[in-house]
């Protein structure tokens, strides 16, 4: 059996990248994805422990979003995501859970930097102060008028905005976030993930 | 009037080593950096901007600021543009706007001399009669239309938009408004500082005293140490329910306008006070100018207005522009002082300058006229929160009366005082406003799941305890003892308004849409109380009494470019979009896909895929993932037909029925796992019908255990179809048998495809052919298309785009939801009655089809020309014979590339649903064609021997 060709990322156009600067662009599509949905209040929930509109950092660098009332997006290095998903095979069984692989349905892109809600503020009508969406805070919103899903995760650098959309609004959502980001210097980072 | 550029002034804004050079109307002039464009113009001697909308009288100068009647001039392409506002750029070609054939000569001012018969009305009565007159009317009308001219081809300008959520918004940067905002944020809130001109400060802006200057900078200094975000050029245009505020900045760095919608937990008004024309005789002539004006003129641009001055004054501020005038050297004439009971009667002189005025029946000769007659409160965002401002006589303005606890008012617009007075004013209502924000913030953040948990209970309601600001008295000067203009933006003076009072319009709402007046540009800023002055005096009653017109968005005009703002239009494209691009696609728009049409020749592509073997990228096909024990109930739910005992592996079609029996959606479902299943939709119908599986699942059947996840763009779909497909697929396939027996037609797989795991391979298709569909993930999508298209350049492989699927599809008699269907098809027209299981226990449509089950309905016939070269332009109607009776029509035609004749699809009423029936097909050209229906839908292949083979 051949191996697996390398990920495709939704983004094709070329963009001069940098490696570093105060305002970032990533994109990071390959990052592995996964949706995990159960019973609202049950084990598997408090095993998710993220409660709807917030997130937790798991073992192994996983990323663990209450994205909706009963349903979590869970991200991060293979491992960590496969080893949070694996956590939930001991759920007693008559709790009604699904985990799938969500990795090439959704784009994935990073935005760092303290002027990142600036930007974001032009293409997204969510309040992005500390208060209302503060680390690890998670919402869903429009962005560039396409539906997206929204993490804060600052780690220990500026603040960080994960932001999921789907895969196929990747390469115009991309340059939404460019053409916004264009008066704050915004730079495009190398893909990672 | 004569004016020109006076020394340097101490408070001036000019930048006077940078000269800056301009056109106006055809002719070279300069001014500095930091002038406007009136500024300039008038620096330079101009003192006619522009002709009136319906006399065409000569204006000049009146306020010499963003609210100015009779400085809209064209500036390029742009028009309507604001002299008085927009700043001086060099290379500007300015012209005045709708005068022919000069500013100075303009034809149109012989209208004037019908003046009298031009009163209100004059349009709705003369132009109604004859009717059929009215083209030639509007054709003359039209060059009569007030404003500059636009350019269509004027390229497209950014336009930009952001959202935000300042604790406190302050609309006004006058020295109450300022510390409101420097209170406010020092209380901790976020604050948002607006100001309508291009520096902060208000009228000490433009202010010679030493003591407001010096005040200016302390509250400049303050601002600029502190967190308050300041924008300057900008307004607030409108306030919303809940404090949703639109905002428009015009001096943003990178974009010719930028529209802020702002959700301000508190909005605090301090938009100042507008000087308030005066009526009398000539007070539009050129040379009659605000107090206001004179002190802007002189002190911030260091323009000289006149040489020998009168002025009319009734308050502190025209007291100060005498001042100001007399310093820079402007011989006063005359003091006229209002509070005295002394009037202006009238302005005289040429058409185009003051000469003389005439107060208290002397004459006195003058080339500039300055007059302080009273004020304007400008409660225009209080009004749009729900106040109903009351007028106070004593000092011949409007006050508010009782705004909602989150909208205050500061500054002039609350009240008079000392500059003190004013400051702590403000300062009191910036703590009041940050308290009220604290409470409301903390309402928000509780009921927000993502927001920062809060501690303790929500802070109590702050009661407004600011020491009120007093009211200075003042003259009530609206109409002196002659008639005058009072809108001067649309020509409309107080004769107009008695007039139109006296022919029953006495209501001020009634009124303003009879005359016109407020209705212009400076959107009654500086008319409103005047008009209503006019009415109240022609009733006999007070301005209270009367009362005024509300208020509404927007506060001052905005442009159609900061409406629209940004123009996001998402574009879809599948993984595959590349290849397309670099392979000579025809790219067609499909809701927001970009999908691949064809690549230069259908017909070719149809015979490709008939002959050898071809792909097309399906991707937009709506895909849901299925996952639970109780997805067979759902599915009998959602299909009309049965799917409790579908195997694992096997794939079924269905069709999907609203509520009332109309064919909503349809597609195959497959059964992947015990108990995980996909589902394909239409691809317009993706995500519509993911609503409706959720909705039945969410508000119908919560305890069924299923989660649907969208899974369209997860997947890049791709079918291979064609005699070769077989062969094709199996080169770059491992580990599925693909021998017919072994994976028949409608059954599933998973398989690995060009080395990617996780695929799924359908045997279907929508052409007719041997087609397998392979669900690649979409982030290996390009690697499998490619692979496939390398391995199979043998076999002729080619791609073929919608079209092409569209012609192979009406080939075999396929119909598609939405294009062969319609709003009113029920199931049982798509001639799949066998697939409606009215013996189920219950499913989606179902009462309205056991009812259309007895009922002859419509139906979806196959039907072919009898002339096999005519194409019927779709959507051509069935007649009954050369009458225009109407009893179908074609729903889908194409030249068939195959057959070598054109076909088509059609929905006929039941009596001509048999096959072999005779139509008439009345032709877009209106020509009639004989047709047939034929005896099922197929026009190729009708046993499906390919399809299985």
């Amino acid at each position: 059996m051949a191996e697996s060709p390398a990920f495709e990322s939704p983004v094709v156009r070329s963009y001069e990248s940098s490696s570093g600067g105060p305002l970032m662009l990533t994109d990071a599509s390959a990052t592995t994805k996964w949706l995990v949905r159960a019973e609202t209040g049950g084990a598997a929930a408090d095993r998710m422990d993220a409660p709807f509109g917030s997130s937790r950092t798991a073992g192994g660098g996983a990323f663990v979003m209450g994205s909706r009332p009963g349903e979590w997006i869970v991200t991060g290095p293979a491992d960590a995501v496969a080893e949070v998903v694996a956590g939930l095979d001991g759920v007693d069984s008559s709790e009604f859970v699904t985990a799938l692989d969500w990795t090439h349905g959704r784009a994935l892109f990073l935005v760092t930097g303290t002027d990142a809600p600036r930007m974001l503020e032009k293409v997204c009508s969510l309040d992005w102060s500390d208060a209302m969406t503060p680390n690890g805070a998670v919402a869903s919103a429009s962005v560039a008028k396409v539906t997206c899903d929204i993490a804060r995760y600052d780690g220990d650098s500026a603040p960080t905005y994960m932001i999921f959309c789907d895969r196929s609004f990747g390469q115009y959502l991309f340059d939404a976030l460019i053409d916004a980001g264009d008066e704050f210097g915004l730079a495009v980072g190398l893909p990672n993930g | 009037m004569t004016m020109s550029r006076l020394g340097p002034q101490p408070t001036e804004v000019l930048d006077r080593s940078t000269k800056l050079r301009f056109r106006w109307n055809g002719k070279r002039f300069d001014g500095f950096e930091g002038d406007t464009i009136a500024s300039a113009l008038a620096a330079a001697g101009e003192h006619v901007f522009s002709r009136s909308m319906k006399y065409h009288r000569p204006r000049g100068i009146l306020t010499a600021d963003y609210w100015d009647p009779n400085l809209m001039v064209q500036v390029g392409d742009d028009p309507n543009v604001r002299a008085g506002n927009r700043l001086l750029e060099a290379g500007m070609d300015v012209r005045a706007q709708n005068v022919w054939p000069s500013l100075h000569r303009d034809i149109k001012a012989a209208n004037s001399l019908f003046g009298r018969f031009l009163t209100a009305g004059f349009y709705y009565k003369t132009f109604m009669r004859p009717a059929w007159l009215w083209p030639t009317y509007e054709r003359v009308l039209a060059t009569f239309a007030p404003g500059g001219k636009i350019d269509l081809d004027t390229p497209h300008r950014y336009h930009d938009k952001r959202y935000t959520h300042p604790d406190v918004v302050v609309a006004g940067a006058g020295p109450a408004g300022i510390e409101a905002a420097l209170a406010a944020a020092a209380a901790g809130a976020r604050v948002l500082l607006v100001e309508h001109e291009h520096a902060v400060g208000g009228h000490l802006r433009y202010s010679s005293s030493d003591s407001d200057q010096a005040v200016l900078a302390e509250l400049r200094a303050a601002l600029d140490a502190s967190e308050v975000e300041v924008l300057t050029n900008s307004t607030v245009t409108g306030r919303y329910e809940d404090n949703w505020l639109g905002i428009v900045q015009r001096n943003h760095p990178i974009a010719v306008e930028r529209l802020i919608k702002a959700r301000a937990k508190v909005l605090v008004a301090a938009p100042g006070l507008i000087e308030r024309p005066y009526v009398f005789s000539g007070n539009d002539r050129p040379g009659v100018i605000t107090s206001g004006a004179a002190r802007r003129l002189i002190n911030l641009w260091g323009v000289k207005p006149g040489e020998r001055a009168v002025v009319f004054t009734a308050n502190s501020e025209g007291d100060a522009a005498a001042a100001d005038l007399d310093r820079v050297g402007v011989e006063i004439a005359a003091i006229i002082d209002g509070r005295e009971g002394k009037r202006v009667s009238s302005a005289q002189g040429s058409s185009r300058a003051l000469g003389a005025v005439v107060a208290g029946g002397n004459r006195i000769e003058a080339d500039l006229l300055v007059v302080a007659a009273g004020w304007t409160a400008p409660t225009s965002l209080l009004n749009m929160a729900g106040d109903r401002p009351v007028h106070d006589p004593a000092t011949a303005r409007f006050f508010p009366s009782d705004p909602p606890g989150n909208v205050l008012a500061t500054g002039g617009l609350a009240g008079d005082g000392t500059l003190d007075e004013l400051r702590a004013h403000g300062a009191a209502t910036g703590r009041l406003a940050a308290q009220r924000a604290a409470a409301v913030a903390h309402r928000l953040q509780a009921m927000t799941a993502r927001a920062r948990p809060v501690d303790g209970d929500e802070p109590a309601w702050a009661p407004d305890e600011r020491t009120p600001l007093g009211r200075d008295p003042h003259p009530e000067l609206y109409r002196s003892d002659t008639h005058g203009m009072v809108d001067f933006s649309e020509d409309v003076g107080s004769k107009d308004l008695v007039a139109a009072a006296h022919e029953g319009y006495d209501s001020v709402e009634l009124a303003k849409r009879y005359t016109t007046s407020t209705m212009g540009p400076s959107q009654g800023k500086l008319e409103t109380v005047n008009t209503v002055a006019a009415i109240a005096e022609a009733r006999g009653e007070t301005i209270a009494q009367v009362g005024t017109t509300v208020w509404r968005p927007p506060y001052a005009p905005l442009t159609l470019g900061a409406l629209a703002g940004r123009v996001f239009e998402p574009v879809r494209v599948s993984s595959i979009h590349p290849w397309h691009e670099a392979n000579g696609v025809s790219t067609i728009i499909a809701g927001q896909w970009m999908r691949p049409d064809h690549y230069g020749d259908p017909a070719a592509e149809v015979r490709n895929v008939r002959t050898n073997v071809g792909l097309i990228d399906v991707t937009p096909l709506g895909k849901l993932d299925l996952r639970g024990p109780d997805i067979p109930k759902l599915l009998n739910l959602l299909y009309t037909n049965k799917w409790s005992k579908l195997p694992v592996g096997k794939v079924r079609y269905g069709m999907m029925c609203a509520e009332d029996g109309v064919v909503l959606d349809d597609g195959v479902t497959g059964r992947l796992g015990e108990d995980h299943y996909l589902m394909t939709t239409t691809s317009s119908g993706a995500g519509g019908v993911w609503e409706w599986v959720e909705n039945w699942l969410q508000t119908e059947r919560p305890d069924w255990k299923v989660h649907v996840t969208p899974v369209t763009t997860a997947y890049v779909s791709i079918n291979v179809a064609g005699p070769k497909a077989r062969e094709l697929v199996g080169r770059v396939t491992e580990g599925v048998d693909l021998s017919p027996d072994a994976f028949p037609y409608m059954e599933v797989r998973l398989a690995t495809v060009a080395g990617v795991d996780g695929c799924f391979m359908w045997r279907i298709g929508f052409t007719g052919e041997l087609s397998f569909e392979i669900h690649a993930p979409s982030g290996h999508g390009l690697h499998v298309w490619e692979a496939l298209m390398d391995a199979g350049q043998d076999l002729g492989v080619g791609p073929f785009g919608l079209e092409g699927q569209r012609i192979m599809r009406l080939e075999k008699g396929h119909f598609i939801v939405g294009q062969d269907t319609d709003g009113l098809t029920l199931g049982p027209s798509t001639g799949l009655s066998p697939l409606i299981k009215l013996d189920k226990d219950d499913f989606a449509g179902m009462p309205e089809l056991a009812w259309a089950a007895d009922r002859s309905l419509p139906m979806i016939v196959a039907i072919q020309p009898d002339d096999p070269n005519v194409v019927p332009d779709e959507a051509s109607q069935i007649v009954r014979g050369n009458t225009n009776e109407i009893l179908g029509r074609i729903t889908s035609a194409r030249m068939s590339p195959t057959l070598g004749r054109s076909i088509c699809l059609g929905q006929v009423e039941p009596e001509l649903a048999a096959g072999g029936t005779k139509v008439t097909v009345l032709l877009t050209s209106g020509e009639r064609v004989s047709a047939t229906v034929m005896d099922h839908h197929a026009h190729f292949d009708p046993a499906g021997e390919r399809l299985r083979g």
